[in-house]
C-alpha cells in the first residue's frame, strides 16, 4: 500500500515542478510528464499485485489527524480502480503538455499541470482510502481540483458556467457523502470502513437511509439520469485531456463508490438493486440518445458517458439482485461486467476524448458540422479514434465487446432464475437498442470528421496536420490497451470476477461455463483479424485490379459533388431522431431557406432550470414585503402574534 | 472439431449465392415475368472478380477495408452457428453476442466505407441502414432469448442443437413466434421488401444498395457475397427454430437445412411479390412488431 501512496507523492510533485520550473517550458514538461508516468506506474504494480492474489495491505497514520486514524488499504476493489487512474490519467497527462503547449503565452499552463497532478492524486486517495474524513478530504481536493480544470478557460462564459453547475452539484454530492457517514455512524463509534461495516449488518433505518443517499451522491457523481445535467457541459468545457480523466476516469469513483458501499453494508435491499437496474437501462438508453442529436464533439463524447455509466449501473444492478436473490453466478457476472466495463471505458472514452483533442487543437472548432475528410491529414489520429469508436460500440475484437458480453450473460442467467429476477431480461432488450444507437452515434462521428471532404474552411486550414508525438503516442497506447484486452480477455476476466467476489463476500463458486469462454473469445477476436489479413492478401493477388481508375464520387452523371452536398452530421442522425420523437430532445426551426436544430438537455432545460426560475419569480414576489415600509413590519408581527396566541390557546390550553 | 460442422459450413457458402437468386426468380414468376436465372449471382460474382475497380479520389484506405471487414466478420459469425444441426464449430456461453456483434462490425465497416465517399446518396444509404438496424438489433436479442430460455442453454450451439429436439413439443408457440420476428428481421438485414428494395433503379428510394453505388469489381463481390450469406445465417436460425434437426444424422440435417434455405428464399420472394416497400418512417414499425413477437414469445417461457 505505501508503493501506491509513494507514487501519489510521485505525482503530487511532478505539479509542484511544473510550477517551479515553469521558467523552463521543456525542462518542466519533461518532469512532469516522467514523474507521472513514474507514480503511475508505482500505482500499477501493487495494484495487479493485488488482483492477481497478494493479500490487502493497509497503511495507517494515527497522530493529530482530524477523526482518528487515517486508514488506507489496496484490496481487490481498490486495486481494479486504481487501474484506469494509473492508466489513463498519465496518459492523459502527457497528452497535456503537447496540449497546452501551445496555450503557454496566454494562460496559466503551470498551474493546469499542478491541479491535474492534484486531481490524480486525490483520485489514488479517494480509492484507496479507509476512513471516513480521509475519504471525505480526498474526496473534496478532487472535487474541487476538477472545478478550478473546468474553469480553466474562464474568459469563455459557457465554461464558467458549466462551472457553477458542476461546482454546486458535486457539492450536493460530497453533502450527501456527510450525510451517509452521518447515518451509518449511528451503529458505531469508529471512523473507519471497517467500523462501519461491522455496525451496519442489520436492517434499520440508518441502513436503509444510507443506501439511499450513497444512491444520491455516488450517483450524481457518476452522472446517472437525471442527475446527468452538470456533466455534458462541465466535460466539454474543460481542456481536453481533463475531459479524458474526467470522463473516462472520475466518473468510475461514483461506481467504486457504490460497489464499496454495498461491499461494507452486506446484502443490499431489494428497492436498492432495481433502483440501480432502473438507472442503468434509463441512463444508457437516453444517454446515448441525447449524444446521438449533439453538434458539438465534446457534449456528444460527454453525453456517452453517461450511456456507458448505464451499462454499469446495468451490471451492477443484475449484480445486487443476484445477491439478494441467492444466485451467485448470476451476481458474479452483473458484478464483473460493470468493473471491467468501468476498466474499458476509462480506456477507451479518454482515448476518444484525447482525439477529440487532437482535433480541436488542428481546426480549432468543436462543431461536427464544420469538419470533415481529416482522416488524410491526421491518419494516426483517425486511426486511434476509429479503434476508440469499435471498442466503445461495443463489437468484437475489442475490449467493449467483452465487458458487454459480461452484462448480457448476467442478464440472460438471471432470465432463467424462477424469481422476479427473471423480468430483468428487459435490460437485454434494451443493452441491445443501445448498442444499435452508439454504432449509429459512432458511424456518424467517424464518417463525418475524418471522412468524405473537408465541409467548411477552417481557420487554418491548409495547416490541418497530425499532431506531434506528445499527442500521438499517448493515443496509440491506450488503443493497444484496448485491443489487448479485446483479443485476450482471460488478461481481465479472473481478475475482475475475484473483485465481483469481494464485492459479493460470497465465493461465486467454481469456474463454470462463463469462466472457460475466454480462449474463445479470443479465437472469435482473433478469427475477425485473421480473416481480414487472409481476404486483404487474396485481393492483392488480383493483379488486374491493384491499379484502380481513379476518378471522381459518382454524381449521377451530373457536376462532380461539392463538400456542402455530403451528408452532414444532423441529416445522418434525422431519421432516428425523428422515430424517437420529443425524447430526442432536439426541437427544429423551418424557414423557407434555413434549417436549425438546436439540441436541448432535456432534464437541465426542461425541468431543472424552471423549476430554478420559477422558485426565483417565487421569491421575487416575497420580497415586497421586504419593501421598508415600517407598517409592513409592524402588520408582520401584529400577524405572527396573533396566531401564536390562538395557536396557544387552541392546542396547550395555556391561556 | 470435426469434420460435420466444417462440411456443413462449406456447404451452406457454397449454396448462399443461390438463395438471393432463387427469392428473385419466385417474386418474377409471381408478378409474371420470367426473371434472372437462379444461379445469376454466381455467374456475377465470377465477373466481378475478373474486373478492374474504379476508386473515387475522396476515398482512404476505409473504402477498401469496408468490405473485406464486411466478409470476414460474416464468416467468423457462420461459425457460431449449428448448420449441421448438432455442433457449431466455435461455441461458448453468451456467443449470440458475439454474433450480433460480428454483424454489427461489418455493418460499422460497410457504412464508414460508403461515407468515406463523400456522396449524399451513400450518407443517404448510410443513415438509412443504421437507423433500421438500430431497431433490428432488441428483435434479434429477443428472437434468441427464446430458444435459451426453452433450452436453458447459453450457447448458439446448445440452443439450437440436439436440446432443441426435446423442448420443441413444448415450446413450440413461442419458437414459432421467435422463428417469424426473425423472418421479419431476414427481411430488413438482407435489404428486401417492404424494408427496402433490391430492385429498385431510383438512388433516393434505396438503402443498402446505395451505400455501395461506389464500389466496383472485387469489392462490391465481396459485398454482393456477404449479402448472400447473411441471408443463410438469418435463413438459418429460422430453419433451426422451425426445425429442430437433433435426432436426424448430420448429412440428413443438412439437407434438411439447405432446403430450408430455399423455402425461406422462396418465402422471401412470395412477400416480396405480394407488398411494396414499406415508407421509410414506418420501418421502425415494422421491426418494432417483430420485436413485439419475440417479446410474446419471450413472456410464454417467462411465465
Amino acid at each position: 500500500m505505501s508503493t501506491v501512496l509513494w507514487g501519489a507523492a510521485l505525482i503530487l510533485s511532478g505539479g509542484v515542478a511544473a510550477v517551479l520550473l515553469r521558467r523552463w517550458a521543456r525542462l518542466a514538461d519533461r518532469l512532469y510528464a516522467t514523474l507521472l508516468l513514474a507514480g503511475g506506474a508505482l500505482g500499477l504494480v501493487p495494484a495487479i499485485e493485488t488482483l492477481g492474489g497478494s493479500p490487502a495491505s493497509t497503511a495507517s497514520f494515527s497522530g493529530s489527524l482530524p477523526g482518528g486514524p487515517w486508514a488506507f488499504a489496496l484490496d481487490p476493489l481498490s486495486a481494479w480502480f486504481l487501474l484506469p487512474i494509473c492508466l489513463a490519467g498519465p496518459a492523459a497527462g502527457v497528452f497535456g503538455t503537447a496540449y497546452l503547449a501551445a496555450e503557454r503565452g496566454h494562460r496559466n499552463v503551470a498551474l493546469a499541470h499542478a491541479l491535474f497532478a492534484a486531481l490524480l492524486a486525490a483520485l489514488i486517495g479517494v480509492v484507496t482510502s479507509q476512513s471516513m474524513i480521509a475519504f471525505l478530504a480526498a474526496w473534496e481536493v478532487m472535487a474541487l481540483s476538477a472545478y478550478l480544470l473546468v474553469v480553466f478557460e474562464s474568459e469563455q462564459l459557457e465554461a464558467r458556467r458549466a462551472g457553477l453547475i458542476y461546482v454546486v452539484l458535486t457539492h450536493v454530492s460530497t453533502l450527501a457523502l456527510i450525510g451517509m457517514f452521518a447515518a451509518m455512524s449511528t451503529t458505531t463509534e469508529g471512523r473507519t470502513f471497517a467500523d462501519f461495516a461491522a455496525g451496519s449488518q442489520v436492517a434499520s433505518t440508518p441502513r436503509t437511509l444510507a443506501f439511499g443517499l450513497a444512491l444520491l451522491g455516488f450517483g450524481l457523481k457518476a452522472g446517472a439520469v437525471p442527475l446527468h445535467f452538470w456533466l455534458p457541459g462541465a466535460h466539454a468545457a474543460a481542456p481536453s485531456h481533463v475531459s479524458a480523466v474526467l470522463s473516462g476516469v472520475m466518473l468510475k469513483v461514483g461506481i467504486y463508490g457504490l460497489l464499496r458501499i454495498i461491499g461494507l453494508l452486506g446484502p443490499a435491499p431489494l428497492w436498492f438493486g432495481w433502483s440501480l437496474f432502473g438507472l442503468g437501462v434509463i441512463s444508457g438508453v437516453l444517454g446515448v440518445l441525447w449524444a446521438l442529436g449533439q453538434h458539438d464533439l465534446k457534449r456528444l463524447l460527454a453525453y456517452h458517458s453517461v450511456e456507458n455509466i448505464g451499462i454499469i449501473l446495468l451490471g451492477m444492478g443484475v449484480g445486487v439482485l443476484g445477491v439478494s436473490y441467492h444466485h451467485p453466478v448470476v451476481a458474479a457476472l452483473g458484478f464483473a461486467g460493470a468493473v471491467l466495463h468501468s476498466l474499458n471505458h476509462s480506456l477507451f472514452k479518454s482515448l476518444l476524448f484525447l482525439g477529440a483533442g487532437a482535433v480541436v487543437r488542428a481546426t480549432g472548432t468543436r462543431v461536427i458540422d464544420r469538419l470533415g475528410g481529416l482522416g488524410r491529414r491526421m491518419p494516426l489520429t483517425a486511426l486511434a479514434f476509429g479503434i476508440g469508436s469499435v471498442a466503445i460500440v461495443g463489437l468484437p475484437p475489442l475490449n467493449g465487446f467483452v465487458s458487454e458480453w459480461l452484462v448480457f450473460g448476467g442478464l440472460f442467467s438471471a432470465a432463467r432464475a424462477p424469481e422476479a429476477l427473471r423480468f430483468a431480461i428487459v435490460g437485454a432488450a434494451a443493452l441491445a437498442l443501445i448498442g444499435g444507437l452508439a454504432l449509429a452515434c459512432f458511424s456518424k462521428l467517424d464518417g463525418v470528421l475524418f471522412l468524405g471532404q473537408a465541409r467548411a474552411p477552417v481557420p487554418g486550414g491548409l495547416g490541418v496536420r497530425e499532431p506531434g508525438a506528445g499527442m500521438v503516442v499517448p493515443m496509440l497506447g491506450l488503443a493497444a490497451a484496448c485491443i489487448a484486452i479485446g483479443v485476450f480477455p482471460m488478461l481481465v476476466l479472473d481478475p475482475a470476477r475475484r473483485v465481483a467476489e469481494s464485492v459479493m463476500q460470497v465465493a461465486a463458486g467454481p469456474p463454470d461455463e462463463w469462466a472457460a469462454a475466454a480462449p474463445r473469445i479470443a479465437s472469435v477476436a482473433l478469427g475477425v483479424l485473421l480473416a481480414i489479413a487472409v481476404l486483404t492478401w487474396l485481393r492483392s493477388r488480383l493483379r488486374h485490379a491493384v491499379k484502380p481508375v481513379v476518378d471522381q464520387t459518382w454524381a449521377c452523371g451530373g457536376l462532380p459533388l461539392s463538400p456542402r452536398m455530403q451528408y452532414s452530421a444532423s441529416s445522418y442522425a434525422a431519421p432516428l431522431l425523428a422515430a424517437f420523437g420529443a425524447l430526442a430532445g432536439v426541437p427544429q426551426a423551418r424557414e423557407a431557406t434555413a434549417f436549425h436544430s438546436h439540441p436541448l438537455d432535456l432534464i437541465q432545460d426542461r425541468a431543472v432550470l424552471p423549476t430554478w426560475r420559477g422558485l426565483e419569480s417565487l421569491s421575487q414576489r416575497l420580497r415586497q414585503w421586504q419593501g421598508g415600509r415600517i407598517r409592513w413590519y409592524l402588520l408582520s408581527v401584529v400577524a405572527t402574534l396573533l396566531v401564536l396566541l390562538f395557536y396557544l390557546m387552541r392546542w396547550k390550553g395555556a391561556v | 472439431m470435426t469434420l460435420g460442422p466444417l462440411l456443413a459450413l462449406i456447404v451452406v457458402l457454397a449454396v448462399a449465392p443461390a438463395l438471393p437468386g432463387l427469392a428473385t426468380r419466385t417474386r418474377a414468376f409471381l408478378t409474371g415475368r420470367r426473371g434472372a436465372p437462379i444461379l445469376q449471382l454466381y455467374a456475377d460474382l465470377a465477373k466481378l472478380i475478373r474486373k478492374n475497380v474504379v476508386y473515387s479520389r475522396t476515398t482512404t484506405p476505409v473504402f477498401r477495408l469496408g468490405p473485406i471487414i464486411t466478409v470476414a466478420s460474416v464468416l467468423v459469425a457462420a461459425t457460431l452457428l449449428p448448420l449441421d444441426g448438432h455442433t457449431a464449430l466455435l461455441s461458448f456461453s453468451g456467443d449470440l453476442v458475439a454474433f450480433a456483434g460480428l454483424l454489427g462490425l461489418g455493418r460499422f465497416a460497410l457504412v464508414l466505407a460508403g461515407l468515406d465517399t463523400g456522396s449524399s446518396f451513400e450518407g443517404m444509404g448510410a443513415s438509412r441502414e443504421v437507423t433500421v438496424s438500430t431497431f433490428a438489433e432488441p428483435a434479434l436479442f429477443l428472437g434468441l432469448t427464446v430458444p435459451l430460455l426453452a433450452t436453458g442453454e447459453f450457447s448458439l450451439g446448445g440452443m439450437l442443437g440436439d436440446r432443441l429436439t426435446g423442448v420443441w413439443a413444448t415450446a413450440a408457440p413461442s419458437l414459432s413466434l421467435a422463428a417469424a420476428s426473425l423472418f421479419m428481421l431476414t427481411l430488413a438485414e438482407t435489404s428486401r421488401v417492404p424494408v427496402d428494395d433490391p430492385a429498385t433503379h431510383l438512388e433516393l428510394t434505396m438503402i443498402h444498395e446505395v451505400i455501395v453505388l461506389d464500389h466496383s469489381g472485387p469489392e462490391l463481390a465481396l459485398i454482393l457475397f456477404g449479402n448472400a450469406v447473411k441471408l443463410a445465417l438469418f435463413g438459418g436460425l429460422v430453419v433451426s427454430l422451425l426445425v429442430p434437426r437433433g435426432g436426424l444424422p448430420g448429412w440428413l440435417a443438412l439437407v434438411v437445412l439447405v432446403g430450408g434455405l430455399g423455402l425461406v428464399a422462396v418465402g422471401v420472394g412470395v412477400v416480396e411479390a405480394s407488398m411494396a416497400r414499406l415508407r421509410m418512417n414506418r420501418v421502425p414499425q415494422f421491426l418494432v412488431a417483430a420485436s413485439a413477437l419475440a417479446t410474446f414469445g419471450v413472456i410464454l417461457l417467462l411465465r
